[in-house]
């Protein structure tokens, strides 16, 4: 204490700021973490009357832990595993499509000069400026007339997650804007076509964009309820999991679903964020390279 | 056809069989129960048996091939799917001529249904179930067919006459009654609450308890208030849903004293908004329907109690009776460019709001009948959460049509209750007042 | 300067397009006189002259594309287009007890718009043809070969790549995007509402009515309500923008802080925020707020307060509870992206500050922040932008409540624009006013982006920081 010397002062006071930093990061994190717990809790409280109580309480940690509500999702007594297929389809058909559409995009926009170049992509920027829910009815009656509503709303809605995907180009041109011009001109002057440059040089060397633009295109239909509710309307077997567990929350018919819905949460939100972590370097090369691009 | 008669005998007889099922103790007001409804039910049977004649002339007018292959969507409440699967096979026995005829039952609550089918009409269920308020909203998105003429008199007679009077617009039936237990009372806590009859007193002792008390003040629910202190709202509506009138007297003294009660309440500490007993937390007592009654016996165990809504000592120093809307859910029948399937669509919702399977609904999931001849049978008058219902109905108005804009308004009143008018002065009062009467009735032109 | 600039610039853009017009349609009368037989039977057959000059491969091609637009417009949109003008006159009627349906002015609107699309797309396709015809003639008339159909196709994935994938993605956003845009500003001009809902029911063109609704400020306009909601949303959109972003460095910076262990699992623990689906989490959090929720519940029991916090209730409250909240949810994507920046920064900038006894937050203020502020300048815009139209977090949240006699048409004292045009079209069907506030909302966020972006200092001066 009394030896007061420099460096020795300097230390300490690392040490207290390193402290400070700890102290508060695990603040955050009880923070951050705090609702995940009490879903996750929730989730293990039995809907069961004669065990405990399926609505909101006012406590947190379940009197008695079970399975109860993790039972209900699977047992057959409702279509819980059907609304999780549908999500599961719809959100890797249009994860995979919307990526290979955006990379095609991007290619072209990058590496193409043609006429209506710069048209096009300010009319883009400027198409993304509409509220998209405004157009919902449009689609849907555009996707009645294709017989892609209610009964065929698992490829209808692939269908609208895709449709515009073009126009979110920006993060992928702007990496393929790094890739040096050089290379494909090296390669052109060897005899490659264009498509053989794009298919053989620029994709193999885009796969943290690949993944970036394939998982944000993942999350968009895994957790969509708005177009999804508004398209398979009246028709429960293609329901996509949001759509049908919302319903146990803000429709009266159902009371007492709190618990089984957090534990429906805790089944989509485990696969989504077990990606997230695997690919959470992909994701903030993507994020970072959008954000300095702008 | 037959089905009919038979039905209604076998009420009768289900009489008979209680009476020799039941102990002594018991068996005189059974037996009181039991002639009632065999003398309700034999003045019934004259009224059925006309349409029973009628429909099976028609019925043997057309060919049975003609209904096979039909597609018939009806949406019902989740948790009657698997019962109306059920009632819709006995109809095929019924029905013989619509053995051929597909139907598809698909869980979409009373809530969504109306909005759906307003989205889009051509895809929405051919034969539906909502609730009362949608009513108007339905008839002028042009998603509902008037009731078949030939059923007219005997859903009429039938149903109790406030049912019936709900689903109309401009004097046209426009649904079958399904339900008339749309409505709302008090649940407590017999172990806080001692004392259901005034409203002081349940928030005095939830208050002290630490307990809360749900209530919600949102269009549906503040009437208690202003209908309890006799003020008017209702509005006229001709042929085609379109309102014409509107009279309301919320802005005068009595208005204000409802508002101001209103008020009161909402700055207690024991004082929730809400009436979904699923959300409701720690509550000794609160004001909801039957449709919860399960989940608020299942939380309340063995001091689950209910009661007609309390009275309140107004600002006045005059005590009034809260009261409310009295409804129902109906059975609609969408509009058809095809008059074989609408005759398939409208005896099924007349059978499925028929007196056996209201009764038969009731059982399985507690839904109060609007049958009157269900209504009498001593399971129904047996039922705890209904016989409160029942005793609040005295108190309430049948419910009318309401535009929908009156319950988005409403609600807008509800937000300033818990926090505008908190602090308002008397004046700032009757001005909103003023204004929500203006807004009213500027909904009808 | 600039902006005179800018206007003679836009004078000259107008005066191009006409000369270029111009220009065309001279062109084409050149084709046409100048052309052989075959080029002139192509302005009435398409690809008949690459037919009979042995290009069948485009030949064919035009041909099928006229045909099938043709077959189109004819076998289906002309009973539509022939409608647009009215929308619709015959009403839906009884015949017995059975309903015969009218005309149905939404289906009206919506394919006689795309059966306008097709005339368009018709006539580009037309134009395209005529010149192709030309080009041919004229390589023919020089003496030059005529490519062969191999040539042709090879280019599709050369020299002609870019159509080959764009085709798909145009015609997508065309059908998907374009055409919707369009159809919802014509509702704009039409008297679309629940008392006049196809296909019961007709409806028609009203001209600018619902534009004088929105403006108008009596009891019952819109116009109160449209400025308020229009307020709280700009206001909403700062804060929930700025807030995030500098809380975001600052957590970013705490965790890349020299000597700070587990870094990974600190960003981690935040990312989840990202991961899980916000139906889900801001579903809970919304009920944790309530005031019968659990926060106010342990406050409660702890007897730390005696009323419940109005966290949804005062609506002053429930706009500060609401960016709160949204904090939670923007830290995380803010810290990941000023994670990788703050690595960016030349660490000799760093190094020479401390040797001058610059304190850490000077290093801070006069450091890091421009940098990234510049960096950043374009994101923050799309970051702004975005919230302006955030629907998911005030729509899970609080559904715009509280709601309030003073604000008509639905809306509550947190509702965006973006949520109370939702509600407008799903609650209570007014498809007229969506449109004109979707029209309102499209105009606040592209005049924002347009100004601001010309400011910033990354676009003003791009080589700035390097």
């Amino acid at each position: 204490m009394a030896n007061n010397t420099n460096p020795g002062s300097m230390k300490r006071k690392r040490a207290i700021g390193n402290a400070i930093t700890y102290v508060l990061l695990i603040i955050i994190s009880i923070i951050w973490l705090f609702p995940y717990f009490g879903l996750l809790m929730a989730s293990f409280r039995s809907f069961d009357p004669a065990i405990e109580y399926g609505g909101v309480v006012d406590y947190i940690i379940p009197h008695t832990f079970s399975l109860d509500n993790y039972k209900f999702l699977f047992n057959g007594e409702n279509n819980y595993p059907k609304w999780y297929l549908n999500t599961l389809i719809i959100s890797f058909a249009a994860s995979f499509i919307n990526t290979c559409i955006v990379l095609c995009v991007s290619y072209a926009l990058s590496r193409m000069r043609f006429t209506g170049r710069t048209f096009l992509m300010r009319f883009w920027l400027v198409l993304g400026m509409f509220p998209g829910f405004l157009t919902m009815i449009c689609l849907y009656f555009l996707l009645k007339q294709l017989g892609l509503t209610q009964a065929g709303a698992v490829p209808g809605l692939i269908l609208v997650y895709i449709a515009s995907s073009g126009m979110g180009y920006y993060v992928c041109k702007g990496y393929f804007d790094t890739i040096p011009k050089a290379l494909d001109e090296a390669a052109r002057i060897d005899g490659a076509s264009r498509a053989r440059v794009f298919f053989q040089m620029i994709i193999p060397m885009a796969k943290p964009i690949i993944i970036y633009t394939a998982l944000v295109a993942f999350m968009g239909p895994w957790c969509d309820y708005v177009f999804a509710s508004y398209i398979a309307f009246g028709h429960d077997a293609s329901y996509n999991v949001a759509v049908a567990m919302q319903r146990w929350m803000v429709v009266g018919d159902y009371q007492g679903y709190f618990t089984r819905f957090c534990a429906g949460g805790i089944v989509v939100a485990v696969p989504i964020t077990l990606l997230f972590m695997f690919l959470q370097k992909y994701y903030v090369e993507g994020v970072t390279g959008g954000a300095v691009k702008g | 056809m037959k089905k009919k008669l038979v039905s209604v005998l076998l009420t009768a007889a289900m009489g008979a069989s209680l009476l020799v099922g039941c102990g002594s103790d018991a068996a005189e007001t059974v037996t009181d129960t039991a002639e009632t409804v065999s003398e309700t039910a034999a003045d019934a049977a004259s009224a059925v048996q006309e349409v029973a004649e009628t429909v099976a002339e028609e019925a043997a007018n057309v060919d049975p091939a003609a209904y096979d292959g039909k597609e018939v969507k009806v949406w019902v409440a989740e948790n009657v799917v698997d019962f109306t699967n059920e009632q819709i096979e006995n109809f095929k026995t019924a029905y013989p001529q619509y053995a051929g005829v597909n139907f598809t039952v698909e869980p979409v609550g009373e809530g969504d249904a109306a909005g759906n089918m307003i989205t889009d009409v051509t895809a929405g269920a051919d034969v539906f179930g909502f609730a009362q308020d949608q009513l108007t909203r339905l008839v002028t998105a042009g998603a509902l067919e008037e009731v078949n003429p030939d059923f007219l008199a005997d859903v009429e007679a039938a149903n109790s006459a406030g049912v019936v009077e709900a689903g109309k617009v401009g004097g046209t039936l426009y649904a079958y009654p399904m339900t008339a237990d749309n409505g709302y009372f008090l649940y407590y806590d017999k172990s806080v609450v001692t004392d259901p009859s005034t409203l002081e007193g349940i928030l005095e002792q939830c208050e002290a308890a630490g307990k809360n008390f749900y209530i919600d003040m949102t269009g549906w629910y503040q009437v208690a208030f202003f209908f309890g202190t006799g003020c008017e709202l209702t509005y006229d509506t001709d042929p085609d849903g379109n309102f014409t009138k509107c009279n309301v007297d919320y802005a005068s003294d009595k208005g204000l004293v409802a508002l101001k009660e209103m008020i009161e309440v909402a700055s207690s500490s024991a004082y929730q908004a809400g009436s979904s007993a699923g959300d409701a937390v720690n509550y000794a007592a609160i004001i909801d329907g039957t449709w919860d009654a399960g989940t608020v016996k299942e939380v309340l165990g063995d001091n689950y109690a209910c009661a007609k809504l309390p009275t309140f000592t107004g600002s006045d120093g005059q005590t009034y009776q809260m009261s409310g809307f009295n409804g129902c859910k109906l059975l609609g029948v969408k509009p058809q460019e095809d008059e074989d399937k609408l005759q398939i669509c409208d005896d099924l919702a007349y059978y499925l709001t028929s007196e056996e399977v209201q009764l038969a609904r009731f059982k399985a999931v507690e839904w109060g009948p609007s049958n009157l001849n269900a209504q009498a049978s001593s399971e129904v008058k047996a039922n705890e959460a209904l016989s409160a219902l029942a005793e609040q109905f005295a108190y309430t108005i049948p419910q009318g049509n309401y535009p929908g804009d009156y319950w988005s308004r409403a609600e807008s009143l509800a937000g300033d209750v818990k926090d505008a008018f908190q602090k308002a002065s008397d004046d700032d009062l009757k001005a909103a007042l003023e204004a929500y009467q203006a807004d009213l009735e500027s909904y009808a032109k | 300067m600039a902006k005179t600039n800018k206007g003679q610039k836009r004078k000259n853009a107008l005066a191009q397009f006409f000369s270029v017009l111009g220009n065309d349609l001279k062109e084409i009368g050149l084709t046409f006189k100048e052309g052989d037989f075959k080029t002139r039977i192509s302005f009435m057959i398409f690809g008949f002259g690459s037919l009979l000059r042995g290009l069948w491969l485009r030949g064919l091609t035009l041909l099928a594309v006229e045909a099938g637009l043709l077959y189109f417009i004819f076998s289906f949109g002309w009973t539509y287009l022939s409608k647009l003008g009215t929308l619709g006159t015959i009403a839906t009627t009884k015949q017995g007890r059975k309903t015969v349906y009218g005309d149905n002015s939404f289906l009206i609107l919506l394919f006689g718009l795309l059966a306008l699309f097709a005339v368009v797309a018709f006539i580009a396709v037309w134009r395209i043809n005529v010149r192709v015809s030309r080009t041919e003639q004229i390589i023919l008339r020089d003496g030059r070969k005529l490519p062969t159909n191999g040539d042709d196709f090879k280019s599709l994935f050369d020299s002609n790549f870019d159509k080959t994938l764009l085709a798909l993605p145009v015609t997508g956003v065309f059908v998907f995007t374009v055409l919707p845009i369009v159809f919802m500003i014509c509702v704009a001009f039409t008297n679309y509402d629940a008392n006049h809902q196809p296909p019961s029911n007709l409806f028609t063109w009203v001209g600018v009515e619902n534009f004088h609704d929105l403006f108008s400020f009596g009891t019952a306009g819109f116009g109160g309500t449209f400025v308020t909601v229009l307020t709280w949303t700009l206001v909403w959109a700062f804060f929930a923008t700025f807030i995030d972003y500098f809380l975001g460095i600052a957590v970013a910076m705490l965790i890349n802080k020299k000597g700070i262990k587990f870094k990974k699992l600190w960003r981690t623990i935040l990312v989840v925020t990202i991961a899980v689906p916000q139906f889900v989490s801001l579903l809970y959090v919304s009920k944790l707020f309530a005031n019968d929720g659990l926060i106010n519940g342990y406050l409660l029991k702890w007897g730390l307060i005696d009323q419940a916090i109005q966290f949804w209730v005062n609506p002053t409250l429930a706009k500060i509870t609401i960016i709160v909240v949204n904090i939670w949810i923007g830290i995380p994507y803010m810290m990941l992206i000023a994670t990788g920046l703050l690595m960016n920064i030349p660490e000799d900038l760093y190094e020479s500050a401390r040797i001058d006894g610059a304190t850490s937050w000077q290093m801070f203020l006069h450091i890091t922040l421009p940098y990234m502020l510049f960096v950043t300048g374009p994101f923050l815009l799309t970051q702004y932008t975005g919230n302006l139209n955030n629907f998911n977090v005030i729509f899970l949240l609080t559904q715009g409540q509280p709601k309030t006699g003073n604000l008509v048409g639905g809306a509550g004292r947190t509702d965006l624009l973006i949520t109370w045009l939702y509600k407008m079209t799903i609650n209570d069907t007014n498809y007229r006013m969506a449109a004109v506030i979707g029209i309102m909302v499209f105009i606040v966020t592209a005049g924002i982006s347009l100004v601001v972006y010309n400011l910033l200092p990354s676009v003003k001066d791009e080589e700035g920081f390097q």
